[in-house]
């Protein structure tokens, strides 16, 4: 099974989200940006719990396509999926 | 001399200035820019205005010598959210400027400039306390403080 980021066929990477990671997340984690397979019924959910983060979910925050959004929304091929740490802003 | 003509509509909206900056943030400059482009308002200059200005404190959260403060933000989303944000909490204000620095800063640098002007001090001073808030909390946003060459993200905000 082709993992996130391995790239693929066109045809494969066109059913893909693009998973976003930012700040403390980003670092780690390791990575910032990678495309992820798409498969019907994708959530940000089954993604979180691939990723090798020890933070806990309830800590971070989901943004789908630019919006805040939940862990359970079924997600979309070509999709903008970013996982939010803490913010501190101002 | 004749008055612009104005779309009735666009009167009665909140005018929004509203930019991220990685340049140095002059507040007060900023201010009189903005004020001046305000008299140009039905009504002329509003009655009302509250001003917010956040700087770098010198110390870290862990009360060590602060070298600098690192604001990261995320592209798109952040600019969106704040255009969000003044939108909804602009409600009843007739004008509202926000800048907000990202990259690097040193200790006393301005990050955050907030105005509001209205009619009223009250819709001014909610506005304005409901802004700050939400940039704090709901604008993608992340500052690292950088100590003795160590970087450390913070998570969450100071009390109020």
């Amino acid at each position: 099974m082709r993992k996130p980021g391995d790239g693929g066929t066109n045809a494969e990477a066109a059913a893909t989200v693009r998973v976003l990671l930012f700040a403390g997340l980003r670092e780690r984690t390791g990575w910032g940006e990678r495309p992820w397979p798409h498969s019907a019924g994708l959530t940000p959910h089954q993604i979180w719990s691939q990723l090798s983060d020890p933070a806990p979910a309830h800590s971070v925050r989901v943004a789908i396509n630019h919006s805040f959004a939940s862990f359970d929304t079924p997600l979309n091929p070509n999709d903008e999926l970013a996982f939010l740490p803490p913010i501190s802003g101002g | 001399m004749e008055a612009e003509r104005r779309d009735p509509v666009e009167a009665t909206l909140p005018r929004l200035d509203l930019q991220l900056l990685t340049t140095t943030l002059d507040p007060l400059a900023c201010l009189a820019a903005w004020q001046r482009q305000l008299v140009d308002l039905p009504g002329g200059l509003p009655a009302a205005e509250a001003h917010f200005i956040g700087r770098v404190r010198g110390v870290s959260g862990q009360g060590l010598p602060l070298e600098a403060l690192e604001l990261e933000h995320y592209p798109a989303m952040a600019e969106r959210r704040l255009q969000e944000l003044a939108m909804v909490t602009a409600q009843g204000a007739a004008a509202v400027l926000v800048r907000h620095r990202i990259g690097q800063l040193r200790p006393g640098d301005a990050i955050v400039l907030v105005a509001v002007a209205a009619d009223r001090r009250g819709p001014a001073q909610r506005c304005g306390q409901a802004l700050l808030e939400g940039l704090k909390h709901e604008v993608p946003f992340w500052k690292r403080e950088w100590v003795n060459g160590v970087g450390t993200w913070v998570e969450g905000n100071t009390p109020l």
